[in-house]
């Protein structure tokens, strides 16, 4: 079997980034995240192959946190759409884990499919190709087997690396993936490897039956209990691989100007403010119980899958501690029956 | 730290016993023995959740926040820091002090349950961590300055002798050298906004950052938009940050936030002090730049 042995990692991101940008999981500074290979420094930056993850996900690689979509002339009373800024060049993004590729998978659902195709997002993800890293150790924080993800066979891979120590086992799944088989030739051997076991999982989480019991949850007190102490700021659904809303704004000096999106969070109050003033979420324990009912009940509805993925990034970067994997196991284990 | 637990939970039992509270603010213990983090009992049954520990770095007077249009009466633990930011608070008008019940707690200094978390991810390289909270190192006072009851021994201020040295090394760069520091720090922000969610002097009702209309800060991630974010965001902190470093704590990509207050503290005290923000509530008295006369010489800001 194909082998790409550990000491001819740089060689092989060097080449592969010729055709494509790269992005590889990298620590730089106080940040951990993905970024294009050819910011590389060596000495400051540190490859992340090693660890379990990074703390800033690979999502927007394909979806920009800040994307340009179009500018335009006004023209009295018309408009004249100047340019249109899909970006369809050819990207490779190396090392992202299991949870990392079965979120964007996710965005595969809302963006590309039930009759509404996103062109930018599109655009990107047609050339994206991506060498997915199985993964056999979970961290402290993981539980993404128990959100039905298999951390050992990444959904939406190309390739998938399986590290077996000093080497990894070079797996290619598409065509895509063999293509970059290909342009890396002889700096991949051929030999026999055996693929390392999966290790158990710390976090338990219980989410079966979970989408269905939330149901008839909504207006549970266990909500003002768990909101009680978030800050409503946007930390999770900016470190999460799967949140996507997005806002549609506009830059415009005179009679020029460029629409663009950026993300936006459903933890700020400003997200649901309606023209007219109206919010339908106005306060903190309405937008909490709304991000977890989108992760673990409405989007499953809609897609036959929840959009948490159990990467555990929430649960690290929360201020006050709050936690995905025990307020799943508080629905679950919840006596609902005895609720007013 | 246990006898301070019992004596938290005794003033709890206590206070909701006889109704003197609705709601006792303190710490819980989460998953890991590193996760303290907040809890708010509401009933005397809660109590027995409370502790107090090495992790309790959290600022709960913040929280006072999402309670201010109520009636409730709200009994809440502080530490130093956390007691100038209910002085901070009283000041703005944000809440009366009759609704308070302020248990005061002289502070040993912190560890910081998120970096241990972080520590403990996977996300990051190795790191020794599980010293002093890094906040904790430029603490001016650990004992709380406005309290009910005070529980503990006092403490004694952690700050080396050079307070603002950090400060100071940017003040000596080369403008060009600070705008490049400043560019790169800024160019990480996401604009998740936790430093304004977390700060206890960032209550406005409607941020100028949430305005549509006019939209004052873009919402784009460039340099020029995130850069008009944190000059808006520290300007608005001159004179009323009262150092819980909760921002620079919270913050996912590591940005400086607390370099930036300091020199707006250094500022104050130097142009308009001697003067430290939340040292001392004095009902009605005016603290720099939140009052204004109409034979100032300036005649603007």
């Amino acid at each position: 079997m194909p082998i790409l042995s550990k000491s001819k990692i740089k060689d092989v991101l060097n080449q592969l980034s010729q055709n494509a940008e790269l992005f590889v999981p990298l620590a730089r500074g106080d940040e951990s995240g993905f970024y294009s290979w050819n910011s590389y420094q060596e000495g400051s930056d540190r490859l992340m192959l090693d660890a379990l993850n990074v703390l800033l996900p690979p999502k927007s690689i394909v979806f920009p946190q800040t994307e340009r979509m179009y500018s335009f002339t006004g023209n009295g009373t018309t408009v004249e759409i100047k340019e249109t800024f899909e970006s369809p060049q050819p990207r490779i993004i190396f090392g992202l884990r299991a949870c990392d590729a079965a979120a964007i998978a996710c965005f595969d659902d809302v963006f590309l499919t039930m009759g509404f195709v996103d062109s930018f997002y599109q655009a990107r993800r047609d050339n994206t190709t991506i060498v997915a890293h199985a993964c056999y150790q979970p961290g402290a924080n993981c539980f993404c087997e128990a959100m039905g993800v298999d951390p050992t066979e990444p959904v939406n891979a190309d390739v998938i690396i399986r590290d077996t120590g000093d080497s990894y086992i070079w797996e290619s799944k598409t065509d895509k993936g063999e293509k970059l088989s290909a342009a890396l030739g002889a700096l991949l051997e051929n030999k026999e490897a055996k693929s390392p076991q999966l290790q158990p999982f710390k976090q338990q989480a219980n989410y079966e039956g979970v989408a269905e019991k939330l149901k008839g949850m909504f207006e549970d007190p266990m909500w003002e209990e768990l909101a009680s102490t978030c800050q409503t700021c946007g930390i999770c659904t900016y470190v999460c691989p799967s949140c996507y809303c997005f806002d549609i704004q506009v830059k415009s000096w005179g009679d020029e100007g460029y629409r663009f999106r950026c993300y936006d969070s459903c933890m700020y109050s400003e997200y649901t403010l309606m023209a007219g003033g109206h919010n339908p979420r106005s306060n903190e324990q309405e937008r909490f119980r709304n991000r977890f009912l989108h992760k673990l009940q409405f989007f499953s509805e809609r897609y036959g899958k929840p959009l948490c993925t159990g990467c555990g990034r929430c649960i690290v970067a929360c201020p006050v501690g709050i936690n995905i994997v025990q307020i799943i196991n508080q629905v679950k284990e919840a006596d609902t029956s005895v609720r007013a | 730290m246990n006898d301070i637990t019992l004596k938290i939970r005794e003033i709890a039992t206590r206070l909701l016993q006889n109704g003197q509270v609705d709601i006792f603010m303190g710490w819980e213990k989460g998953q890991e023995e590193y996760t303290t983090r907040p809890f708010f009992a509401r009933r005397v049954e809660d109590v027995e959740k409370l502790i107090f520990n090495e992790y309790s770095i959290h600022n709960l007077s913040n929280d006072l926040l999402k309670y201010r249009d109520g009636q409730e009466k709200i009994g809440i633990v502080v530490k130093g820091c956390d007691s100038r930011g209910i002085v901070r608070l009283l000041q703005d008008g944000q809440i009366k002090r009759q609704r308070l019940y302020i248990v005061g707690v002289a502070c040993p200094g912190m560890k910081d349950p998120l970096q241990a978390v972080k520590d403990n991810s996977g996300f990051f390289p190795a790191t020794t961590s599980g010293e002093l909270a890094r906040k904790c190192n430029d603490c001016i006072e650990p004992n709380p300055v406005i309290y009910d009851e005070l529980i503990g021994d006092k403490q004694t201020p952690r700050v080396g002798q050079e307070r603002f040295k950090l400060v100071k090394d940017i003040e000596n760069m080369s403008a060009d050298q600070r705008y490049e520091f400043f560019e790169d720090v800024f160019s990480r922000c996401i604009r998740c906004y936790a430093c304004r969610q977390v700060c206890v002097a960032c209550n406005c009702r409607t941020c100028i950052f949430d305005e549509m209309k006019p939209q004052w800060v873009g919402r784009e991630t460039s340099i020029s938009d995130n850069f008009m974010y944190h000059l808006v965001r520290a300007s608005h902190m001159a004179g009323r940050c009262i150092e819980c470093g909760e921002c620079e704590r919270v913050c996912p990509v590591n940005i400086p936030l607390m370099l930036i207050n300091q020199k707006l503290i250094k500022d104050v005290n130097k142009f308009f002090g001697p003067y430290e923000a939340g040292m001392v509530y004095i009902e009605g008295a005016k603290p720099p730049l939140s009052s204004y006369q109409e034979n100032d010489p300036d005649n603007f800001l």
